[in-house]
């Protein structure tokens, strides 16, 4: 479903991807793992619009998104999470909520999608009206997760969704992604958490300084020496 | 609708109908003329406060807006045509001019001080252009003098804030609202929801200048004399953000309670050391951002908590909240914020 060819994208002066090439395909569970400043984040805000490449081509069903904005591409039902979430401190859980169901595509159906969420988070129920800031960091992730997938997303993108939390806390938020993951949504996973995001994934990348450097399954990525000694220790 | 709600809708309304018969009080000019006076500062304020308060977009050239208003309007009725035509002009040419500097900073993604500088430039423009083009004072037509009547006005500009503070109301309960507050949270995660963070700050900013020209031609018809360049001058886009700051940034009462605040403070300081009032209320708006960010607003909300005993509304943390896992078991070594970065 989404496609990214030979792209090459930065900031300024500074190029941080080098010709990224990689997909994920309906209903995957797609990791794309590398160390710090490999261009894990960059790649994502490509998918989502909000940097554009300098070269190459991204598709998502075939559609080019290289001249979308975010706006667009959020309707076209890719959605992403951002780094540290980024959920609106000021505002009560539940307004969170609604934004996420902004386009007019999710609007229709926001109230089961809702109801669908809070399924999947009970945590924010309970807590849908107090004001955002006052959540524990696990609980602001769900918040982040749960706005995303109010837009009804056919791709959900994750960035470090592990960042900042304790290790029980990752364990179950690796749960529930696989969980998203088997309601139908394609996920699009960034991780520092390597040996858990290969382990969860059906397929991996490894980027290194803006290349894919290497590709395959979970599995295998995982009993790959050079993937091994240097993530894994 | 709960019974607070019918109460508080109850008091809105009799406070407004009081409002509007004070005219036929038998009051004095004097009092009138402070009402006014709030009136106007109240739109000033509440129409810099929907771009400034709650899109996060700090505008220091509402001036502009507000001067334009005044000088459309004051040269169409001066010149004879209709009051309601030269008021609703008063408000259509400050919005295309404020397209001026809205479309190139937020399309080229000039975020926060690019504009902030812009609109204060473009303001400053205007202000020594209409200096130089138009140095005379501007006068109402003689008849208007000669039956100048201060009840008429009054109603006008009463009717003019309300409907500032009602289009306010109604903007930022709506969805439209609501993006906007999450572009002023923050820009990247609205855009990644789907919200089109150019479209709601340049529409933040069309209504803004549509009610800050509301404001200036509400001046203008008030006003039997003043020079062109006066209602230009750097005060009128400092005052709005200072009397926002002071009632409440990004609320609807806030400004308004700010104007309140601010008109009877400057009379009384104006009478008490004159020129200096500029010093004591820059010191006020360092003291109220510093120390105070919610201005009057949030002050009255904490001196409530601390009578009422009550836990506070929306901003405490629950017991829960201060450790537990996602699946609701407490936790409490376990918890870790999550930088906003």
């Amino acid at each position: 479903m989404l496609e990214l060819e030979g792209v090459y994208a930065g900031y300024k002066d500074l190029r941080v991807l080098w010709g990224i090439s990689l997909r994920v395909g309906e209903g995957e569970l797609v990791a794309l793992v590398g160390p710090n400043g490999a261009g894990k984040t960059t790649t994502l805000r490509i998918i989502s619009g909000l940097l554009k490449p300098t070269a190459g081509s991204v598709r998502f069903y075939g559609c080019s998104l290289d001249r979308e904005p975010p706006h667009r591409i959020v309707e076209m039902g890719i959605s992403q999470v951002p780094e540290g979430g980024r959920i609106f401190t000021g505002m009560s859980v539940e307004e969170n909520l609604e934004l996420g169901a902004f386009t007019a595509r999710a609007r229709r159906e926001k109230e089961q999608r809702m109801k669908w969420v809070y399924q999947l988070f009970p945590r924010l129920e309970e807590r849908k009206n107090q004001r955002a800031g006052t959540l524990s960091g696990g609980e602001r992730q769900m918040l982040a997760i749960g706005r995303a997938l109010m837009a009804q997303p056919r791709l959900l993108l994750l960035d470090e969704p592990s960042f900042g939390l304790a290790p029980i806390l990752v364990e179950q938020m690796f749960e529930m992604i696989q969980e998203i993951n088997q309601q139908d949504v394609a996920v699009l996973l960034v991780e520092q958490n390597v040996r858990a995001a290969l382990e969860l994934a059906q397929r991996a990348y490894v980027i290194e300084n803006g290349r894919i450097v290497g590709e395959g399954s979970g599995d295998a990525l995982l009993s790959f020496e050079s993937v091994r000694s240097a993530y894994l220790g | 609708m709960t019974a607070k709600k019918g109460i508080s809708l109850a008091l809105l309304v009799a406070g407004v109908a009081a409002l509007w018969l004070v005219p036929s009080m038998g009051v004095s000019d004097s009092l009138l003329n402070l009402l006014i006076l709030m009136f106007i500062y109240t739109m000033l304020a509440s129409s810099w406060n929907i771009l400034g308060g709650y899109t996060g977009q700090v505008n220091l050239g509402h001036a502009a807006f507000f001067g334009l208003g005044t000088l459309v309007a004051r040269i169409l009725y001066t010149g004879g045509r209709p009051l309601f035509l030269a008021l609703l002009a008063a408000c259509v040419v400050p919005v295309a001019f404020s397209m001026l500097i809205g479309i190139p900073a937020f399309r080229l993604r000039l975020r926060g001080d690019y504009f902030t500088i812009g609109t204060l430039a473009l303001s400053q423009i205007l202000y020594i252009t209409i200096g130089n083009v138009l140095p005379k004072i501007t006068y109402l037509p003689i008849a208007d003098i000669q039956n100048y009547q201060l009840g008429p006005r009054y109603h006008i500009i009463l009717a003019s804030a309300l409907f500032t503070i009602g289009v306010a109301y109604a903007l930022v309960k709506s969805r439209l609202g609501l993006g906007m507050v999450a572009v002023r949270e923050n820009e990247d995660a609205a855009e990644s929801l789907g919200i089109n963070a150019f479209a709601h700050k340049l529409l933040a900013l069309a209504v803004s200048a549509f009610l800050g020209g509301l404001t200036g031609g509400a001046y203008a018809y008030y006003q039997t004399s003043y020079y062109f360049n006066y209602t230009f001058s750097p005060p009128w886009s400092l005052e709005p953000v200072t009397m926002t700051f002071i009632g409440g940034v990004g609320t609807i009462h806030g400004p308004v309670i700010g104007a309140v605040f601010f008109v009877l403070l400057k009379e009384w300081l104006v009478m008490k050391v004159g020129e200096y009032h500029l010093i004591i209320f820059g010191v006020l708006f360092l003291l109220v951002v510093l120390f105070l960010p919610g201005g009057l607003v949030e002050a009255w909300e904490r001196i409530r908590r601390v009578f009422t005993h009550r836990p506070a509304g929306k901003i405490v943390l629950s017991p829960s909240a201060e450790g537990s896992d996602l699946s609701g078991n407490s936790l409490a070594s376990e918890r870790k914020e999550v930088p906003m970065i």
